[in-house]
């Protein structure tokens, strides 16, 4: 009681004297700045760009950005739109839609579509042209509804070495919902598609400020009809329970899980049935990759001209720590849970690995909810860090087919197919 | 002999060490209550839109948050002719990029995209981005 008394009476004495004499604000910032070393500062900003590098970052290094129906995303450009989805809401195996990655090729992306006049159409080599409405689609076949994984095929291009121009994503450029919508083969099958045809293309409402006919005023995308991922895909009209929001391709996209982005069309409206494959420049030469294992080569080859390259496909096993995300010091001894995502274009992920680096091996992390082949499967690992001291997390994730990731990173001109074990710098505390 | 106005001088001298001290001794272990300026954000929440129930769905226009690229001799150029299609944001977010990337990536805007740049402001354009987008050149 004494002890407490006396304290309150210095402290009080302190405080009457230092207002009286008009010095609080004096003693306040000498005192701290003599006796403690480290003055609490503003926190400091990342820089404007990363390079020539790779960016050590999580996301990507842009400031953060509002837009219509969206929560506040790392803006990489503003015009396309091309937004990043930050760390934190991967910690859950939905990605809310307005959370949800944004990327458009071109600058001419609806603000408005009229449901009276939007239609689907369905042309091309078929026996007979399909004109479908919004209500058509809801209304005149059976809703199917999964969860799967949506990623940018130029996710994590800042972590190429050397690095490659394009969309400088960290690792924000993906995210998971559950998608309704109408399974794509039957629409194809209602149209009638004829024999002779080879690929089905898909284009939607983006257009450019480019000449008509050439790739800066539309952007279309073709997969081949005897492609079985054909058979999962769906378009759909519902993402997570809810509509596509604008910015996602509003009023229905192509969803092909498994798949890279590239080929999830956004605000569709025409599907064509090709009878010779398609060669326009999203689909050669964009959007391709080395015809080798892990689709990596080197630049000496490219510039030497000795690479084969073939259309983006699957993604790649990878998994990600979500947290912690080394901002946070951690008190040595306290146990923690690191937590974070997985996933695999290949099918389910089955096994997720954690390491610490301190005790060297890996160690199994315990799965979260199996959402599906295609969908996000979180992950989490109690740790304890016993000995202060910087420590380096990393993550590897296993899929169904036996696909591993590496620590070897891969290099390609297009900055595609980025799967390299993740790593987390952590620093760990002194904790008497 | 020392004056009064000496007197004053030194106690209030003295006390102003003792708060000093004693805020000190406070604050050693525990640094509480710094607060800093900063900037308050410019974007404004947007408030709720009117909906109507037609068959019109609308969001609104679409912000541009264009950074500033480097003044310099071309400057101009790269403005008029690469914002046909993107604004400067597709130049700023790339890192520092080798002048014959840069030339790849004109080049490609021409060729595959068909941009209409003529070749006087190519080159003014590909000499703006050398001076200042490449890895020894680049600053901010």
């Amino acid at each position: 009681m004494e002890h407490k008394s006396s304290a309150y009476t210095r402290r009080s004495l302190l405080k009457t004297i230092a207002v009286g004499s008009g010095t609080l604000a004096l003693g306040h910032f000498a005192g701290a700045s003599a006796f403690a070393q480290q003055l609490p500062a503003a926190a400091k900003r990342l820089p404007s760009f990363t390079g020539p590098g790779p960016n050590p970052y999580w996301n990507s290094v842009g400031p953060i950005a509002t837009y219509p129906q969206k929560a506040p995303l790392v803006l990489l450009t503003d015009r396309p739109v091309q937004l990043e989805t930050p760390r934190n809401y991967f910690l859950n195996a939905i990605t809310p839609n307005e959370a949800f990655f944004v990327r458009w090729h071109l600058e001419s992306i609806p603000n408005e579509v009229d449901l009276s006049s939007w239609q689907l159409h369905i042309e091309g080599n078929v026996n007979k042209p399909l004109a479908l409405s919004f209500s058509d689609l809801l209304h005149k076949f059976k809703p199917v509804t999964f969860a799967a994984v949506n990623q940018c095929s130029g996710n994590s291009r800042s972590r190429f070495g050397p690095r490659v121009a394009g969309g400088q994503w960290g690792n924000g450029a993906m995210g998971c919902a559950r998608w309704t919508g109408v399974h794509f083969r039957e629409l194809l099958d209602m149209a009638g598609v004829k024999s002779g045809s080879v690929q089905v293309q898909m284009q939607g409402l983006e257009r450019g400020k480019g000449p008509k006919g050439m790739p800066s005023y539309e952007f279309k995308k073709s997969l081949d009809l005897s492609n079985p991922v054909l058979d999962e895909s769906i378009v759909a009209y519902s993402m997570n329970g809810e509509p596509l929001p604008m910015l996602n391709g509003f009023p229905v996209r192509l969803i092909v899980p498994g798949y890279f982005a590239t080929y999830w069309v956004k605000c569709l409206t025409d599907v064509r049935l090709l009878d010779k494959p398609d060669e326009n420049f999203w689909m050669n030469p964009a959007y391709r990759v080395p015809d080798t294992p892990r689709g990596t080569t080197t630049p000496a080859d490219v510039a030497g001209g000795k690479v084969k390259m073939i259309p983006i496909s699957r993604m790649p096993v990878r998994s990600f720590i979500i947290s912690p995300d080394g901002a946070t010091k951690i008190p040595a001894g306290l146990p923690v849970t690191v937590r974070g995502t997985s996933f695999s274009g290949y099918g389910r992920v089955v096994k997720v690995e954690f390491s610490d680096a301190a005790r060297g091996g890996w160690r199994e992390a315990k799965l979260g909810d199996d959402l599906g082949p295609y969908a996000f499967r979180t992950w989490e690992c109690a740790w304890t860090p016993e000995k202060p001291g910087k420590y380096d997390l990393a993550v590897r994730a296993t899929d169904e087919k036996g696909n591993v990731q590496s620590d070897e990173g891969v290099w390609n001109p297009g900055g595609y197919l980025w799967n390299k074990i993740e790593r987390q710098a952590v620093v760990v505390g002194d904790a008497a | 002999m020392i004056g009064a106005g000496k007197k004053r001088r030194m106690f209030f001298a003295l006390l102003i060490g003792v708060c000093v001290l004693a805020v000190g001794a406070i604050y050693a272990d525990l640094e509480i209550g710094y607060y800093t300026a900063a900037n308050l954000g410019s974007v404004a929440q947007p408030a709720p839109p009117r909906l109507q129930t037609s068959d019109v769905y609308s969001v609104a226009a679409y912000p541009l948050y264009s950074p500033q690229l480097v003044p310099g001799v071309g400057r101009q150029d790269a403005a008029a002719y690469c914002n046909t299609c993107h604004t400067p944001s597709y130049i700023t977010m790339q890192p520092p990029l080798p002048a014959a990337t840069w030339k790849a990536e004109v080049d490609k805007m021409g060729k595959a995209f068909g941009a209409q740049i003529p070749t006087d402001a190519q080159t003014r354009i590909l000499q703006y981005l050398d001076t200042h987008y490449t890895p020894e050149t680049r600053k901010r």
